[in-house]
């Protein structure tokens, strides 16, 4: 196996402008995650346990409009709150851990590659893939119940495909930053798996233990906090004030990603 | 430090060598350091290292610790300096780390490649990174894995690859986007010596495709064999730099000496062959014997006759030629072969 005698030969091909090499790293994340057995299974049995229901509701029955308050129980979201905590738990946990443990962090930014690109491609692509759970399913759902609505009222119906759009965003990306920092945090992937899916676990416990005693602990639960800032984008009456809710999910959106920002910049300058 | 030089193509690093008189011009080397200070905590990795590198191979040669590494990573903008600042093709890094990485390639020293993918994917995705289309990128891909020596295996997961094989991946994704200029550290280092072979003739079919490669070792040979211009650091400081060949080949006018004779024979020859021309250096090598390094001494006829007068015999006379682990040796016992 000695060198082959070709010569070094030039390219002169064309370059792709600086900030599109952002979409290389989502489109590699997305299709990679694609090509898993693990995230095909659970895209498949979510689907089946989240919004089969809803699908089924609307083709045999039909609706005259669609109406917030069923969009938002089509949403399903404790058990959406399951599916996705898994999901982001197997897509996220290597995303960083790998460059980290691989060190092929250096193969990135020794290239024109910022800090905030890599981590935009990378966030996007875990957020394109849980979309596939989150968001994509519900809006269809959205859709097919406009389409095949018997009422005339469609402008109320759109308003509510309008509220399903956000609050599928929102479960798209809610469970990412967190996922990511802890990939960020260790260099073996299954630590940052079994890392994510038990930090949510544990909320749920705590907030399921102590909701009895006072209902305001139902805030930190992921799927009481998710189902209420459903209901809340929906404009539905939630027994979680609004603020607490707010901050909640900004806690749990803006920390997690400020710390991962400031793990990758340290990361990536040679120190 | 400024430079009005925000214009230049990153990938077209200017390369015309310094102008012989003063020192050369930012912008006029593919790089260049000034005054360049970086350090870890209490580690003075690099303390006020300047240099211009010229176009062509050029070793960056020292020992461990010296320095080698943390140069190339402030060049690719990757550390910020402490003081001082370098240049890559006029762009300061700085302030154009982005631009300057676009027209670089870097092999890093340690192990960097994602063993969950193959080379394939590895070369093609990276190349992508840089810019390149997907389309392109894959064919680009397979040309470089075929220019390295990177066979079938390159569909097999990196992770069953051999050292060797690594290494030839490491520097396929340096220049799967063609770079102008190329770091490559320690390129040979884990190989065998055919491998060490064949990845320094790879390194020089890309010297001799116009690319300035700057490559560090530890090992004096290698860089001997394939580099153009030899850049010695120790400590974070520059030690001495210059042609292979004029550095080899010793000082113009220094002729290496060797004699052999009894002890007040060999005495009283350098005292008066000192009153005849310079002594650079005197070396004794187990009593009987003596090399001298001496300037200014005509065409010989005098120290032969000198020689015969002090009853000492010429074993060796020849003009000066160093190794280049001679040239090493010599700069770290402080006084450089001129003597300071
Ligand atoms: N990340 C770091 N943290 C702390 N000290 C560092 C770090 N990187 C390098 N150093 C120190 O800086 C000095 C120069 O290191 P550098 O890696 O540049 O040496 P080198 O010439 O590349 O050596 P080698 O031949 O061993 O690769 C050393 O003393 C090293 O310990
Ligand atoms: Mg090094």
């Amino acid at each position: 196996m000695g060198v082959d005698p070709i010569r070094y030969r030039p390219w002169k091909g064309e370059r792709t402008a600086l900030n599109l090499r952002v979409y290389v790293i989502l489109k590699s994340i997305f299709r990679h995650g694609l090509k898993s057995i693990g995230v095909k299974i659970l895209l498949i049995l979510s689907f089946l346990f989240v919004y089969a229901f809803g699908f089924m509701d609307v083709i045999l029955f039909g609706s005259e409009t669609l109406d917030a308050e069923k969009m938002s129980s089509n949403f399903n979201a404790f058990n959406l709150t399951l599916f996705a905590m898994l999901l982001a738990a197997v897509i996220t946990s290597d995303l960083i851990s790998e460059d980290l443990s691989s060190r092929s962090f250096v193969l990135y930014f020794s290239r024109a590659i910022k800090t905030r690109d890599y981590l935009v491609g990378k966030a996007g692509g875990a957020i394109l893939i849980m979309s596939l759970l989150c968001f994509l399913p519900p809006v269809l759902l959205a859709v097919v119940s406009i389409l095949t609505q018997s009422g005339s009222d469609y402008w109320s119906s759109i308003k509510v495909l309008g509220s399903t759009m956000v609050a599928g965003a929102l479960a798209a990306v809610f469970f990412v930053p967190y996922g990511l920092m802890l990939s960020s945090i260790t260099n073996r992937r299954s630590y940052a798996a079994v890392g994510t899916f038990m930090s949510f676990m544990v909320l749920t416990i705590i907030s399921e233990m102590f909701v009895e005693i006072d209902p305001a602990w139902s805030v930190i639960g992921p799927a009481r906090s998710l189902s209420a800032a459903v209901d809340w984008i929906f404009g539905l009456p939630s027994d979680i004030d609004g603020g607490a809710l707010f901050a909640f999910l900004a806690l749990f959106i803006i920390v997690p990603a400020v710390v991962l920002y400031w793990r990758v910049q340290r990361k990536a300058v040679g120190r | 430090m400024t430079s009005a030089v925000d214009d230049v193509d990153p990938r077209m690093p200017v390369g015309e060598s310094a102008p012989e008189d003063g020192p050369p011009r930012v912008g006029s080397c593919p790089l260049s350091a000034r005054d360049l200070t970086v350090s870890f905590g209490p580690v003075i990795a690099l303390d006020g290292f300047s240099v211009d590198i010229p176009r062509g191979i050029v070793g960056l040669l020292g020992p461990n610790g010296a320095g080698k590494s943390t140069f190339i990573k402030a060049s690719l903008g990757l550390l910020t300096p402490e003081n001082g600042a370098v240049f890559v093709g006029g762009l300061d890094t700085r302030t154009q780390s982005l631009q300057i990485r676009d027209g670089v390639g870097y092999m890093p020293e340690h192990d960097c490649l994602v063993a969950s993918m193959n080379a394939v994917e590895l070369v093609s995705y990276f190349g992508m990174i840089s810019g390149m289309l997907a389309r392109d990128s894959i064919q680009r891909g397979h040309e470089v894995l075929d220019f390295v020596g990177i066979g079938e295996e390159r569909y097999r997961q990196i992770r069953s690859y051999s050292t060797g094989m690594k290494q030839k991946v490491k520097l396929a994704q340096a220049i799967v986007h063609d770079p102008p200029l190329l770091f490559l550290d320690e390129p040979t280092s884990g190989m065998d010596p055919k491998g060490r072979e064949e990845m320094l003739e790879l390194v020089r079919m890309i010297g001799s495709s116009d690319k300035t490669v700057l490559l560090s070792s530890h090992i004096l040979q290698e860089v001997e064999s394939v580099c153009d211009h030899v850049v010695i650091i120790s400590d974070g400081k520059l030690v001495q730099e210059g042609e292979t060949k004029a550095l080899i080949a010793g000082e113009e006018g220094v002729q290496s000496l060797t004699i052999r004779g009894d002890e007040g024979g060999m005495t009283r020859f350098v005292r008066i062959l000192g009153e005849a021309c310079e002594i650079v250096e005197a070396k004794e090598e187990g009593g009987k014997q003596m090399s001298l390094l001496i300037r200014g001494c005509g065409d010989g006829s005098q120290i032969f006759g000198l020689a015969r007068d002090s009853g000492v015999q010429i074993r060796r006379y020849h003009p000066e030629r160093l190794d280049l682990e001679e040239v090493y040796l010599r700069s770290f016992r402080g006084g450089g072969k001129d003597g300071s």
